[in-house]
């Protein structure tokens, strides 16, 4: 099914040897990092600071990570990135079902106009409301609290999960619907009984999107939530440094630990997340 | 809510389906403005409001460490911005990223997704090793490559020293740094585009090659005249947003210099960041802020002058 293997054509390009070279830099380009801070997260100080250093660790050891959760509150991290991402998703999904919904099947006079709208809010760049929203979270006494990221995480997704679900709903013929309705369902009733449903794969897959957005956002969590048992997991990870020790080992530790949540939703679902990410085609 | 949305089945009955379609008609209104109002409402406290209170921050002397309650300065922010050399460094540092991460990650990724359609027996750890890069948040990626760097230990200069050069303290020296930073970016960031590309890739279809074959167009020609013309729409969306997201670059310099050494490795980010959450000079800051929101508008309204030409 490829281009590069076009009938009538037997050079160099379409031949084995490339196909593995091309693997090869595939792989290590998308494999390496994430595996050398594995490898930097088993091996002891002494092994690190080797001259020349080792690739792969000597005596694998667990002790950074043992240490990764007793110097710091790692548990802690997670578990409010993890709520705050969770959480964050789910409010982004209830809206912009709601929103979708009534763009994809409602006869609204403005809906060109509303479109472009939240083609303009997804690529707002929220870094510049840094400073407002910092006054807001501070007016509204929410510095320090899941609610201060919750809310933008939300807007944040919401523009792609909205344009999303919208195509998807599109692809729902309405004789479901109407007869749903017919059938003595209310209109919410058949959107949450009916096309919902239909459309899980991809509500699941705006979810993904959200999620792994809220999970990496890191400019608001550092400004807003400066307590540390608020911190969430890219914030917390700089805790590790000392004011001279910057514990490798540790921090790599910590980072596997981080890493491990997302990659197991990726791996599992990595053909709905191509897809979603090629559909809404957005962040970056 | 439910007295507009409940149907009853016995009314169809009575009514003919243009009735029925008629009572869609009248709640359509209403019941629009129901569904949209949480987003609507959301967008108006994290976006709308902040976006007018940016505006009138701005021209305010707003210090919360001074203690002092805001002063109307006018257009006083701006004026120090002009004589502020930290400014127009970060400025020119950002948009210094933009200029090379941008373009630099379209290569990249056309690369990685040109190599990602040869048709390889299993397709899942080549979508993976695209998925990867994209998923790991961009803080990670920015520390994982300073312990790259790293002068004494990383792997960078370890593999330098295996093919006899010699190491780089890249965190010393602006431009090392510089360059360290946005190799980082670059390999971050161009896995999406790859990911982008190779979609488009997949749907050209083969005839057209197969009809260039015959007419003995080479390789090369078949990838100028049918891949990049017919790739050129996906591309340019994905351009767009990674610009924008290239104007806000913070996570990867903040992990990886800090905007070291010195203020040489900046960007605009992190100095509203600095400004905002240290200084707690939020006049200024917001000033900082109405000068990125200007870059970024002026890339949205390209690309939405071009979303509405393409329609």
């Amino acid at each position: 099914m490829s281009t590069l293997t076009a009938p009538g054509s037997t050079s160099f390009l379409s031949g084995k040897p490339l196909r593995f070279i091309a693997a090869g830099i595939l792989l290590v380009n998308g494999m390496f990092p994430a595996l050398w801070i594995l490898f930097t997260s088993l091996k002891t100080e002494a092994e690190l600071t080797a001259k020349p250093i080792t690739w792969i660790p000597h005596a694998p050891t667990v002790q950074n990570y043992v240490q990764a959760f007793s110097d710091q509150p790692l548990h802690v991290f997670l578990f409010n990135s993890f709520m705050v991402a969770l959480l964050s998703t789910a409010l982004t999904l209830l809206v912009s079902v709601l929103a979708a919904y009534a763009l994809a099947r409602l006869n609204l006079t403005y809906r060109g106009l509303i479109l472009s709208l939240i083609i303009a809010v997804s690529t707002f760049p929220l870094v510049t409301l840094l400073v407002p929203l910092f006054e807001i979270m501070r007016t509204l006494n929410l510095l320090n609290s899941w609610t201060a990221l919750i809310l933008p995480y939300t807007v944040l997704s919401l523009p792609v999960c909205t344009l999303m679900l919208v195509s998807f709903f599109e692809g729902i013929p309405r004789d479901l619907e109407n007869a749903a309705m017919i059938d003595g369902c209310t209109r919410m009733g058949a959107l949450f009984k009916v096309v919902v449903p239909l459309c899980a794969p991809g509500v699941f897959t705006a979810g993904i999107l959200a999620f792994v957005n809220a999970w990496d956002e890191f400019l608001l969590a550092l400004s807003f939530n400066s307590n540390p048992s608020l911190r969430t997991l890219p914030v917390g990870i700089q805790l590790y440094q000392g004011e001279f020790a910057f514990p490798w080992p540790v921090i790599s530790a910590a980072l596997v630990v981080g890493i491990v949540p997302v990659a197991i939703l990726i791996v599992i679902f990595q053909e709905r997340v191509v897809s979603g990410l090629t559909a809404g085609g957005i962040k970056g | 809510m439910a007295t507009t949305t409940t149907f009853k089945a016995t009314d169809i009955g009575e009514a003919p389906p243009a009735g029925w379609t008629r009572w869609l008609d009248l709640s359509d209104r209403s019941l629009a403005v129901l569904l949209l109002a949480p987003a609507a409402i959301l967008l108006a406290l994290i976006i709308v409001y902040p976006v007018c209170r940016l505006a009138y921050t701005s021209v305010f002397n707003l210090s919360l460490t001074s203690g002092l309650p805001a002063e109307f300065v006018g257009l006083e922010n701006y004026r120090l911005m002009i004589d502020d050399p930290v400014f127009w460094e970060t400025t020119w540092n950002t948009v210094l990223i933009t200029l090379i991460t941008v373009p630099g990650a379209l290569l990249v990724g056309l690369g990685l997704a040109l190599m990602a359609n040869l048709p390889f027996a299993m397709q899942w750890p080549v979508r993976l090793s695209l998925l990867i890069p994209w998923a790991l948040p961009l803080s990670f990626a920015g520390l994982i490559f300073a312990w790259f760097f790293h002068s004494e230990y990383g792997v960078v200069n370890d593999v330098l020293n295996r093919f006899g050069f010699e190491g780089i303290i890249w965190f010393n020296s602006p431009n090392w740094a510089f360059a360290a930073i946005c190799l980082t970016i670059i390999w971050k960031t161009s896995s999406f585009m790859a990911l982008i590309i190779l979609a488009g890739l997949q749907t050209i279809p083969r005839s057209l090659y197969e009809a260039a074959d015959v007419d003995g167009a080479g390789r090369l020609r078949q990838f100028f005249e049918i891949t990049l013309p017919l790739l050129k729409p996906s591309i340019v969306v994905a351009l767009i947003f990674r610009t924008i997201t290239a104007l806000q670059t913070f996570d990867i310099p903040y992990m990886m210099t800090g905007g070291g050494p010195g203020t040489s490795t900046s960007t605009l980010a992190m100095y509203i960041h600095q400004n905002t959450v240290s200084f707690l000079d939020l006049g200024y800051g917001s000033a900082l802020a109405v000068v990125m929101f200007a870059l970024s508008m002026c890339v949205t309204a390209v690309y939405l002058r071009m979303i509405r030409t393409k329609e």
